[in-house]
């Protein structure tokens, strides 16, 4: 049945999407190992249930449509709502501010001490006090905003 | 011409914390990890339904039905899953068994919507006919089974009934997860 070919794209795709933003972002520039292995996991375990024993190039060809629309469907929202983008992405949280640690967040994104600091060393930046904020980002990495890059 | 702009002024649109515009909003932040402390436990009440069979091919899938004349006992999954394969058990009694052969109706919806492979022993003799198949086996005795390969190809509820020559039917209902 095509439809439900159709239907098990959207929903390999959507429930991916959903998987890797509640697994969470870690910090770092480069994928760990460990994220590598998931994500290709994750990718492989999905892929099997999405194809199943259609391999016609018509099922790859209709499927491949299938996911490049959700994307679509899902950028186009993003751009249009705030709320949406909030859901899909998460939202920038500071880690540092005002020489106090924010310790909820820090411990809620498994995120230590030591994740900041390494972003800052590769700043220049050679302890907490040349630190004005860190901020978690969307995309996982740490920014590290500098005290003299203020002036102060 | 079109009148269109293609430039806008900028404005400080992001929201500010200590004059650094990083546009966090705490407020949507916890809402986000109270709901990621429930879809885990969701995920996880998941994991345990489905080691449990309330998905298919565990304890809580089998099922085991007895006609009311006690000539035969049919095992099979209440919940199967879609292109996975199954096996429907038939168990014969003696009554089931006359002259040296037994004859077992099974309803369409086991060879067509629930996917029948294969059967085994192969039937002396198929008849088609009253919205299912007849199957004759020889049989040298009580107790004797035959088994039927099922594979479902989409997912769907179907009811289905079997009957054996000297038996009483039996009826069911099997459930195919995607």
């Amino acid at each position: 049945m095509a439809a439900y070919t159709v239907f098990r794209a959207a929903f390999g795709y959507l429930f991916l999407v959903l998987m890797v933003r509640i697994v969470g972002r870690r910090p770092g520039k480069q994928l760990t190992p460990f994220e590598f292995v998931l994500i290709f996991y994750l990718g492989g375990l999905t892929l099997t249930g999405i194809v199943g024993d259609e391999v016609s190039l018509t099922n790859a060809v209709c499927q491949i449509l299938t996911v490049g629309m959700c994307h679509y469907v899902l950028a186009w929202l993003r751009y249009r709502s705030s709320r949406v983008a909030q859901l899909l992405d998460g939202v920038p949280l500071f880690l540092l501010e005002q020489n106090e640690w924010r310790t909820d967040t820090l411990s809620q994104m498994s995120i230590q001490d030591d994740d900041v600091m390494d972003m800052a060393r590769a700043q220049g930046i050679r302890d907490l006090s040349g630190i004005r904020a860190a901020v978690l980002e969307t995309y996982g990495e740490i920014s590290v905003i500098p005290v003299e890059e203020n002036g102060e | 011409m079109s009148a269109r702009d293609f430039t806008s002024a900028v404005e400080d649109s992001v929201p500010k914390v200590e004059e650094i515009a990083v546009g966090e909003n705490l407020d949507f932040q916890r809402q986000w990890w109270r709901f990621e402390r429930g879809i885990w436990i969701f995920f996880l009440l998941i994991l345990i339904a489905d080691v449990l069979g309330v998905f298919g091919r565990g304890w809580l899938a089998k099922a085991q039905r007895t006609d009311d004349a006690h000539a035969m006992t049919l095992d099979y999954e209440r919940v199967e899953r879609a292109s996975t394969p199954s096996i429907m058990t038939f168990h014969f009694m003696a009554s089931a068994i006359n002259n040296g052969k037994v004859q077992l109706f099974i309803s369409e919806d086991i060879v067509k919507a629930l996917g029948a492979q294969r059967i085994a022993p192969q039937p002396e003799s198929s008849t088609i006919g009253n919205g299912g198949v007849t199957y004759v086996f020889p049989a040298a005795g009580a107790p004797a089974t035959v088994q039927i390969q099922l594979e479902p190809s989409f997912p769907g509820i179907h009811h289905f009934r079997t009957q054996v020559a000297g038996g009483e039917s039996i009826g069911g209902i099997i459930t195919v997860v995607p």
